[in-house]
């Protein structure tokens, strides 16, 4: 068996994707990112091989994205997790036009045309308020945790405003909410909220066309999916494993690569 | 810098980049302080006849900002904050002295802020010689060599009043006998690079180019030799990149950090319009009877489009697909400093060229005192990735 693997070394996780040459996802891992990155990602691909009983020696071509794409020497290129986001959605939801993916640190809006390529895009690199960094110290702060998030969110009724732009003001105001003795789920429902917002004032300058997919872990989170739901009037696309769509966008690059300079 | 002491390719662009990076002009300042009569005339961008000044026994020196080397303070209270980085960085440099040693300074009619800058030296250093040479716009009318030549007689005069000697036409001749060779020398360093980009990064070319506007041409013209015998030899694999032409840099210049980052993002760059003034023409400049003709007609007969070049008779967006097909290039990136309003006012009609010929582009501002690069080398690579993978 002859496999390519994405790996997405992102600042929260690792994620491997493995597929075929025909382009089937094959096996999938996601590990805890740790310097050294280069131990992560051999640990991380190691156990992604494992599921499918594939061996170090049947992966046949590397490719990384995320923001340590260059810190694994091993690799046989590198992608953006521009790029890798917007094929991996496309891949998973063909019909997607937008890509919102909300990593840990940074958050991105992605506009792509009809076979995955990149049209348009914008970030919020080096604001944490826009991203899922902020929502994992909000949790902390409540003293609830991450996994918990989600639902919690899902059954605020009235959620509390937080009007900061920056994630470290924007924690003083949870503080205060908790102080004035807000439900923790109003003030994750405003978490949610708020992120939205940021999220979808990225999506507007690079052009909000359906369908809308959005990747990253946050996508767990069902009270972020509904808030963006909600802001934006339309469904959106949930793709089923949503950490690892920036690893397998990455490894059918990798495929597409390859067939084209074989041709 | 001593170019025949230093062995290692890599050492010489790290000199060249040292020096042309250092805002105390060191060679220039060497070379004036060798011979007493000798001039320093400070040429802004992007073209302007540097064989009248050379001939009339100065050295020209081409000013190119300050980079994010300089803190600008005065030149804000100058200049609008919607005026883009060159304009200020130049102003500043002459106001915290780092002009004092020139004699003369030499503006062009590119654009209203470069018109505006010459007026404000004027006004602000009273004792520097502050001269500004209006080019012809209507470059196919029959007259434009006639008035250019004419503008070139009352420019040499300047230069004569300025360095305080006559000029003969064989000293003209000669001058423009060696910035021909010098412009055949970067053509040369240009066409290798388009043949073999994994051999002569830009980094190291626009290094080589850019000695050349901070150093005495006789010395740059030894180094473009040195060089070119070093890279004669250079060995190098070709890796899978793509093929990208950079346009709209032509007057302020991107941080050598930038121009680095986006051929780390995987590009090879096949032609840019950086530094664009001393390698101007297309052909060398006549050796007729009339010198100040010859540089006159290689102005407007014989001269590279630019932004800051009018009524062609031909569209330049256009041009620009034609050579980005001529070069094979797979796309163009248009680099342009903030506020520029040549680049942006071309960039509309390339955009709509670039769509109509389905070249594929993108489009970056910089600014000189930029120092963060992330964010347009992951826009670069998204584009190179885009033109790679799918």
């Amino acid at each position: 068996m002859t496999l390519i693997a994405g790996i997405d070394i992102g600042s929260r996780g690792t994620k491997i994707a493995l597929i075929d040459r025909g382009g089937k996802l094959r096996g999938w891992h996601i590990a805890r990112t740790k310097p050294p990155f280069e131990e992560t990602v051999e640990a991380a691909l190691a156990a992604a091989l494992a599921t499918v009983g594939a061996s170090r020696g049947d992966v046949g071509y590397l490719i990384t994205t995320g923001f340590g794409r260059s810190s694994y020497p091993e690799r046989d290129t590198q992608v953006t997790d521009i790029s890798a986001g917007a094929f991996g959605a496309t891949a998973m939801f063909p019909k997607t036009r937008c890509v919102i993916d909300i990593g840990s640190q940074s958050s991105r809006a992605i506009h792509v045309d009809e076979i995955g390529r990149v049209k348009e895009f914008k970030s919020n690199d080096k604001c944490a308020a826009g991203a899922g960094g902020f929502v994992e110290r909000a949790a902390r702060y409540i003293e609830t945790t991450l996994e918990e998030v989600g639902e919690l969110s899902l059954a605020g009724e009235d959620p509390v405003t937080i009007s900061s732009v920056c994630a470290v003001l924007a924690e003083s105001e949870i503080i205060n909410h908790v102080s004035q003795g807000r439900s923790v789920e109003d003030i994750l429902r405003g978490v949610h909220n708020s992120l939205a917002e940021r999220a979808i004032a990225l999506l507007k300058r690079v052009g909000i066309e359906p369908e809308v997919t959005l990747v990253g872990g946050m996508a767990r989170q069902r009270g972020m999916v509904r808030a963006l739901s909600e802001m934006l009037q339309m469904p959106i696309n949930i793709p089923e494993t949503p950490e690892i769509v920036n690893a397998l966008g990455a490894a059918l690059l990798a495929k597409r690569r390859l067939e084209r300079v074989a041709a | 810098m001593n170019i025949e002491v230093i062995n290692r390719f890599d050492e010489l662009i790290d000199e060249c980049i040292e020096t042309f990076e250092s805002l105390d002009f060191p060679e220039a300042r060497a070379w004036k302080s060798a011979e007493p009569g000798r001039a320093l005339i400070g040429c802004f961008p992007v073209y302007a006849p540097v064989e009248i000044f050379h001939a009339a026994g100065a050295l020209p020196v081409g000013l190119a900002g300050a980079g994010n080397r300089l803190e600008i303070s005065h030149a804000d209270a100058r200049f609008q904050s919607f005026v883009c980085s060159i304009i200020k960085s130049t102003l500043e440099l002459g106001m915290v002295g780092k002009l004092d040693d020139f004699d003369g300074l030499v503006f062009h009619s590119i654009c209203d802020p470069a018109r505006n800058l010459a007026s404000v030296f004027t006004r602000n250093f009273p004792n520097t010689r502050v001269e500004y040479v209006h080019f012809p716009q209507r470059l196919h009318s029959e007259e434009a060599v006639t008035y250019l030549e004419r503008e070139y007689r009352r420019i040499l005069d300047w230069a004569t009043a300025t360095t305080g000697r006559s000029v003969t036409d064989e000293e003209l001749r000669r001058s423009i006998a060696l910035y021909n060779a010098i412009r055949t020398g970067i053509r040369w360093l240009y066409d290798f690079r388009r043949a073999e980009p994994h051999k002569l990064s830009t980094r190291e070319l626009y290094a080589l180019v850019r000695y050349g506007h901070v150093a005495p041409p006789e010395k740059h013209l030894r180094l473009l030799t040195h060089a070119f015998d070093e890279l004669q030899r250079r060995e190098g694999k070709p890796k899978d990149r793509a093929r990208i032409l950079l346009v709209g840099s032509f007057c302020e210049q991107p941080p050598l950090d930038l121009i680095a980052s986006i051929e780390s993002a995987g590009c090879y760059v096949v032609d840019d319009d950086f530094l664009l003034g001393r390698r101007f023409f297309s052909a060398d400049v006549a050796d007729s009877r009339n010198p100040l003709r010859d540089l006159a007609d290689a102005y407007v007969n014989h001269s590279v489009d630019s932004s800051v070049k009018h009524d062609l008779g031909h569209s330049k967006a256009e041009a620009l697909v034609a050579r980005a097909r001529a070069y094979d290039a797979d796309a163009v990136v248009v680099l342009t400093a903030k506020f520029c309003e040549p680049a942006l006012f071309d960039y509309a009609l390339y955009r709509k060229a670039f769509h109509e010929a389905g070249m594929p582009h993108v489009f970056l501002e910089f600014e000189e005192k930029m120092w963060l690069f992330d964010k347009v080398k992951t826009e670069i690579e998204t584009f190179v990735e885009s033109l790679l993978f799918t």
